[in-house]
């Protein structure tokens, strides 16, 4: 039995997430304590126990103290099998968050899977829809698997209601790769997603991102979206190179100005674009586990942050490698896995 | 899968708000909707959600189970569509939701229920927390709150559990009260009997809870009437009573004046009516009524009192039409009503309709630890009353809880008697101070009109030795020559009352002289057959 501290880094639901997978992926049972104890209000939350359930689903497994605001779980995992999954998550929370937990197993499972996850599709603190297609997914088909995503209906918070449909290829095994040299960037574009919100708003944004960043009128595309899904304003700026795209992401907020949204997701643009860096945060964050589970690789990125130095630490608990991060004179920094 | 969930289901019952739910398009859920709201809460699942709303809010109720099935796909929506025309008018409300808990299969062992009192009219809000505390919903209630930012229309949720001993604070304060009634009952004494002190609090847990009748019964002086008055001031204090207390002793009430005394007369009903009198029962309308002696009540008086219980209302003597009270009623007997249901004397109806709430209270004797608690509160009161502190002395009070307790102590008379007892030996005490003597005179004073009271129990025995020497007898041997002499008097010989006495050993003995043993037996207490047999 593995025992992870809920409460290391920050503190939030990512110890617990990452230690799902990876015990899925491993067999290794473990047991998780002080879970969420850096948050307002810890322990498990609805959206936690739905990556519990979704745990427990692909791999027959048993959890003891999977209840609301439990701050332990025992996590028992059996064996993998890939097939039809549908999930459900209230609160609109994230249908990516729970993806995440599941498909590190699923990828490397016996047989093709097809999963449904109903919620958010694009919230704050976990990665969009979009990213994952984009930036991260067509890393992961590098590795071997086959995974597309298709996004059936937005769901934004509060409302919910978005719908994905996941369709996974496995390999028994994931080939290590290496993402270390910056290609020069090929295509550049900027999305914004609105829903029940003015059109204006759409526009305002892009405005900002057209005389910031001078781009073309042909990088810049309006997705607007029925009703339906309550009100949703997602800024989504991509920035295209042969090997890899990197995805940033603004949300439109309550009291927030269209000029403000696009001005924060633009500041981070450009401190990328001025770096030397190929990884940007968020991507790095995710590569992590697929990387570490292929037993090999590198990649470079900037200086690595608390979240990912926490879940470095999670997935060296699990798998009995190291995850190296050497930073550069230029402030890039190269993380690698050493088995 | 193997998720265990230790939880029961949590099913809530909630009207629609047809202006806090409302909201259409996409800026719906920029607004708080307590009804959504309740089912978006991180921390917090809804399993079913029983939806009561009317039919003009259908719409509504469409649109709010679509956006929960969004945002809470484990809840279950159930809609129940009620005929409520006027949700402000209280008594069809009350009587449309009182009818839904009525109807409604709780089972309390398997799931776990929650009033939402958060939407409705104040009127529905009123009546959804009358049917939880009346447990019709055996619920707790939960609230729903905006949000302090209206930015995503979460808010939040707080539970109320209206069993208030299951918070702290409250729970010591009832705690205090509870205890405060409870001595109230006792009227200040430190009882000891565990059993009496048992009745005490069943009492006080049924006098705070019910207005329905109480049976007190139990031997004369064993305080009906003081417990009767108490259990009035705990009913005053926690204001489930307005009116007076009126008291009654039934064996006082004879003939026609028992009719026109309880129920009043109208002016001229009977010769010497000069004027309309109320009577006792309309006296007693908002109060509580005390009928002691109820067994001594005649059959018609009887009758009467059954149906002003039962229908609040009576026909006052010659009155044409009836009069309405609504009092609570105490009654007291030492008889044994069920007894007096055989013999034709009393109703059976009545003794039902009486018979919900029977405290027996036990004899003095039969609560030895209760006796010097009261010897003290009786000193006390004596004080009160004269305005004399009195005490006794340590030896003087040894010597009289011996006696008290001893199997001298019969106290037939129960409290009376050790009022009376403690009053004399007050009244006579040198200085305040009850000393040995004064002890030793009282203790003889009550062993003698005991025995009075006790005599009636060996008649022949009073009658041949006088009541002085049987004074002196043992109730061992009393019980016993009381027997013998009743033998001999229907016996025609010595030797017949002899061979009756000692059959027994008789029957395995070969030479016997039954008469002489006899004859001795009667000697030890100074008897012959002659006197045994004069004037028979």
């Amino acid at each position: 039995m593995i025992n992870i501290d809920g409460s290391q880094g920050e503190g939030g639901g990512q110890v617990l997430r990452t230690s799902l997978a990876l015990s899925t992926v491993t067999g290794m049972p473990f047991r998780i304590e002080s879970i969420r104890a850096g948050r307002p209000r810890p322990g498990l939350m609805r959206q936690h126990l739905t990556s519990v359930q979704a745990a427990c689903a692909v791999c027959s497994g048993t959890a003891a103290g999977a209840e609301l605001g439990s701050s332990t779980l025992e996590f028992t995992p059996g064996e993998v099998r890939g097939g039809d999954y549908a999930f459900a998550i209230g609160t609109a929370g994230s249908t990516t968050l729970v993806l995440q937990t599941i498909l590190p197993a699923l990828m490397t499972a016996r047989g093709p899977s097809t999963i449904t996850i109903s919620g958010g599709t694009h919230n704050m603190h976990a990665p969009t829809v979009h990213f994952l297609e984009r930036a991260f997914l067509p890393i992961v088909r590098r590795m071997g698997p086959s995974v597309c995503i298709d996004l059936l209906r937005h769901g934004f918070h509060p409302a919910g209601g978005g719908v994905i449909c996941v369709n996974i290829e496995p390999v028994l095994r994931l080939q290590p790769i290496e993402l270390l040299d910056a290609a020069p960037v090929t295509a550049r574009r900027a999305i914004v997603t609105i829903s029940g919100l003015p059109g204006s708003i759409a526009k305002r944004e892009l405005a900002v991102v057209r005389n910031e960043l001078g781009w073309s009128k042909e990088c810049l595309q309006i997705n607007q979206i029925s009703d339906e899904a309550g009100p949703g304003n997602i800024l989504s700026i991509e920035i295209e190179r042969e090997d890899l795209t990197e995805v940033f992401t603004g949300f439109g907020e309550r009291g927030v100005s269209a000029e403000r949204v696009a001005a924060r997701t633009i500041k981070e643009v450009r401190r990328y674009l001025d770096s030397n860096v190929l990884v940007w945060r968020h991507l790095a964050d995710q590569l992590m586990l697929p990387m570490a589970i292929a037993g090999g690789g590198a990649f470079q990125t900037c200086s690595l942050s608390d979240h990912a130095t926490t879940n470095a630490k999670v997935i060296e608990s699990f798998l009995s490698l190291k995850l190296q991060s050497d930073d550069n004179d230029d402030g890039t920094c190269c993380v690698r896995i050493l088995s | 899968m193997a998720i265990t969930l230790a939880i029961r289901p949590r099913v809530v019952f909630g009207i629609l708000g047809t202006t806090l739910d409302t909201g259409k398009g996409p800026k719906r859920w920029e607004r708080w909707r307590p009804t959504v709201s309740l089912c978006q809460q991180d921390n917090f699942v809804v399993d079913r959600l029983e939806l009561i709303h009317g039919k003009r809010a259908t719409r509504l109720a469409q649109t709010i189970i679509e956006d929960i099935a969004s945002v809470s796909p484990e809840t279950e929506v159930v809609q129940h569509t009620v005929d409520m025309n006027d949700p402000w008018d209280f008594e069809e409300v009350y009587s449309v939701l009182h009818e839904f808990a009525t109807e409604y299969q709780f089972d309390t062992d398997r799931e776990d229920y929650l009033v939402h009192i958060t939407t409705g009219t104040h009127v529905a809000q009123i009546c959804n927390f009358l049917l939880t505390e009346s447990r019709y919903f055996p619920a707790r209630l939960i609230q729903t709150s905006p949000p302090r930012k209206a930015a995503d229309g979460l808010g939040s949720f707080s539970i109320i559990d209206l069993d208030l001993s299951r918070y702290d604070r409250l729970a010591a304060r009832f705690e205090r009260e509870h205890t405060d009634a409870i001595t109230s009952l006792k009227g200040g004494i430190e009882t000891r009997n565990a059993a009496f002190n048992r009745l005490i609090e069943r009492i006080e847990h049924v006098a705070a809870r019910t207005t329905d009748p109480m049976l007190i019964t139990g031997p004369t002086g064993a305080g009906k009437s003081r417990l009767a008055g108490r259990i009035y001031d705990l009913r005053k204090h926690r204001r489930l009573v307005a009116g007076n207390l009126i008291e009654v002793n039934c064996a006082t009430l004879r003939g026609d004046g028992a009719m026109s005394t309880l129920f009043g007369h109208r002016k001229g009903a009977f010769t010497g009516a000069a004027s309309d009198r109320s009577g006792l029962l309309l006296s007693a309308d908002g109060g509580v009524l005390f009928l002691d002696e109820i067994g001594e009540l005649g059959l018609d008086e009887q009758a009467m009192l059954l149906r002003a219980i039962e229908e609040r209302k009576f026909l006052p003597f010659g009155a044409d039409s009836e009069v309405q009270s609504d009092f609570q009623l105490i009654v007291g007997t030492n008889r044994d009503l069920a007894g007096r249901v055989r013999s034709g004397d009393f109703r059976e109806d009545l003794l039902a309709r009486i018979n919900l709430w029977t405290f027996e209270l036990p004899a003095l004797r039969d609560r030895p630890e209760d006796i010097e608690p009261n010897l003290e509160f009786e000193l006390q009161r004596y004080a009160r009353d004269r305005g004399q502190q009195t005490r006794l002395s340590t030896e003087a009070r040894k010597q009289f809880l011996e006696f008290a307790i001893g199997p001298a102590g019969l106290w037939p008379g129960n409290f009376r008697d050790l009022g009376a007892a403690v009053t004399r030996m007050a009244t006579l005490a040198p200085g305040g101070r009850i000393s040995r003597d004064v002890v030793t005179e009282e203790t003889e004073r009550l062993r003698r009109s005991w025995y009075q009271h006790t005599a009636g129990e060996h008649p022949e025995l009073n009658r041949l030795l006088g009541p002085a020497s049987v004074e002196n007898i043992d109730l061992f041997d009393r019980v016993q020559l009381e027997a013998v002499i009743q033998v001999c008097q229907r016996s025609h010989s010595l030797s017949e009352a002899g061979r009756t006495l000692f059959a027994a050993t008789r029957e395995r003995r070969t030479s016997v002289n039954d008469s002489d043993r006899l004859r001795k037996y009667l000697a030890k207490f100074e008897l012959s057959w002659d006197d045994v047999n004069a004037g028979m």
